[in-house]
């Protein structure tokens, strides 16, 4: 899913990503952890294709990154902070709209499908603007899973999810394992997210300080494993 | 699939306006202002304005495309959605492609208005000739703003100041289309109706378009991904 090797990226001379290795298998779910400012979210935009490494070797999806980032963003769901979707229109019209991105061939039927899963299916003809924000994150939930990604990218998806969203979140994560779907969890939660990770990853100043399986341990061991190394 | 994901962006922009009027209301009314103050700067009532007809409607639509320019990616920006559809699979090309659509019709709209009212008082000769006549410059000028337009609000989107940066960047790229649109409009509007001088210059408006459409698929990638 996805091979990573001596990746770098640089905000001018800050290394953000400073030489991370990391392979992902399919249906391997990864929590990514590391304090403030540790590389979390620039590692996971460069998975996304949203930032090219300024060097280091990518291959997502089994294609090469930069060439390829076309073909690896057809299988990869990417859930932002921002839910990534137009206030002014209706939450149907959005997921149209990404439907028609993605070439959906069943898109009216999956949109409702959708809709009804993050319970919003009577709230489709309303604008985003009228949404909560835990509203706006289920639509974006359902925005992330509408084409069928093999890849999921989620940067602290927690956070803004409300209580039903997270649940339902949890639900697709439990899941992924048995679909062969991948997933890469940028998280502060690391207990919560030790539930449905397999693997838990920390950054410290954008190096790999720790990539070890959490299979089998205590959420409260994970915890503690990741603070004996995110400094 | 290009057809497809096209059709959506530009429904998508369309859908936006429609619902918010943020846009067009706004090109509307700058470009009668500006054509008001515009007609008072360059003198008063009873002076011959014919032969200015070109350069007032040209500088006015000029600066009304900066603004409609400026506001393209409103959306994208304050609603911080543009991650999501660099993320999807669409070609930078069909997403600039889409802007540039929906530009061109923006300014399609204001021309709607704007064209006949500079008709009214300034044009010499039977009115809905000349106005046709103009009309099919003014697309092809629309054509050039449309892709001049699109490249550089792209290029302006990922800058701090980017709204100092649009014009200073897009302005001198509009010179060329406001020289031939305004030659244009003034060989059949401002009295000499000479339409080997327009056909000259819609040809230079088409050979532009062109040219920017040319430099413009060559960059786009470059725009939204380095």
């Amino acid at each position: 899913m996805i091979t990573a090797h001596a990746l770098v990226h640089a905000y001018g001379e800050r290394r953000a990503v400073d030489g991370v290795d990391l392979v992902l298998h399919p249906g391997e779910r990864v929590a990514l952890a590391g304090a403030n400012g540790a590389g979390k979210s620039t590692l996971l935009r460069m998975l996304a294709t949203l930032l090219r490494p300024r060097s280091g070797d990518l291959q997502v999806l089994g294609h090469d990154q930069p060439d390829g980032a076309r073909q690896a963003r057809a299988g990869i769901g990417y859930l932002a902070h921002d839910p990534l979707v137009y206030l002014d229109l209706t939450a149907r019209q959005n997921l149209e709209l990404y439907g028609d991105l993605y070439g959906i061939d069943d898109r009216d039927a999956r949109i409702d499908d959708l809709l009804d899963h993050v319970g919003l299916l009577t709230r489709a003809e309303d604008t985003v603007r009228t949404f909560s924000r835990g509203m706006a994150q289920r639509l974006a939930l359902a925005r992330m899973l509408l084409h069928r990604p093999r890849l999921l990218l989620l940067d602290e998806p927690h956070a803004s999810l409300d209580a039903r969203g997270g649940e339902l979140l949890d639900r697709q994560l439990m899941a992924a394992r048995d679909d062969g779907r991948a997933a890469v969890i940028v998280t502060h939660e690391v207990e919560r997210v030790a539930r449905v990770a397999d693997r838990l990853v920390v950054l410290r100043a954008g190096r790999v300080v720790r990539d070890e399986p959490t299979t089998g341990m205590e959420p409260m061991d994970v915890r503690r494993r990741y603070e004996e190394v995110a400094g | 699939m290009r057809r497809r994901q096209l059709a959506a962006l530009v429904r998508k922009d369309l859908r936006l306006e429609l619902r918010t009027r943020e846009t067009i209301v706004a090109m509307v009314l700058f470009a009668i202002v500006m054509l008001a103050i515009l007609q008072f700067g360059f003198g008063t009532r009873d002076d011959d304005l014919t032969r200015f007809v070109g350069g007032l409607m040209w500088v006015t639509l000029a600066f009304t495309a900066v603004l409609g320019v400026g506001r393209s990616y409103v959306a994208e920006r304050e609603q911080r959605v543009l991650d999501g559809l660099l993320v999807s699979p669409v070609p930078r090309v069909v997403m600039m492609s889409a802007k540039a659509i929906a530009i061109f019709l923006y300014m399609t709209v204001v021309e709607v208005v704007v064209i006949p009212l500079v008709g009214i008082f300034f044009v010499k000769g039977p009115y809905w000739e000349s106005i046709g006549w103009i009309a099919i410059a003014a697309l092809l000028a629309n054509l050039c703003i449309a892709l001049a337009g699109t490249l550089f609000s792209g290029l302006a989107l990922f800058t701090r100041a980017r709204d100092l940066i649009l014009p200073v960047l897009f302005l001198p790229a509009l010179v060329p289309v406001v020289i031939a649109a305004a030659g244009a409009t003034y060989s059949v509007a401002g009295g000499p109706h000479d339409m080997s001088e327009w056909r000259g210059y819609c040809l230079f408006l088409l050979a532009y378009a062109i040219l920017f459409s040319l430099v413009s698929v060559a960059t786009y990638d470059a725009v939204f991904d380095d």
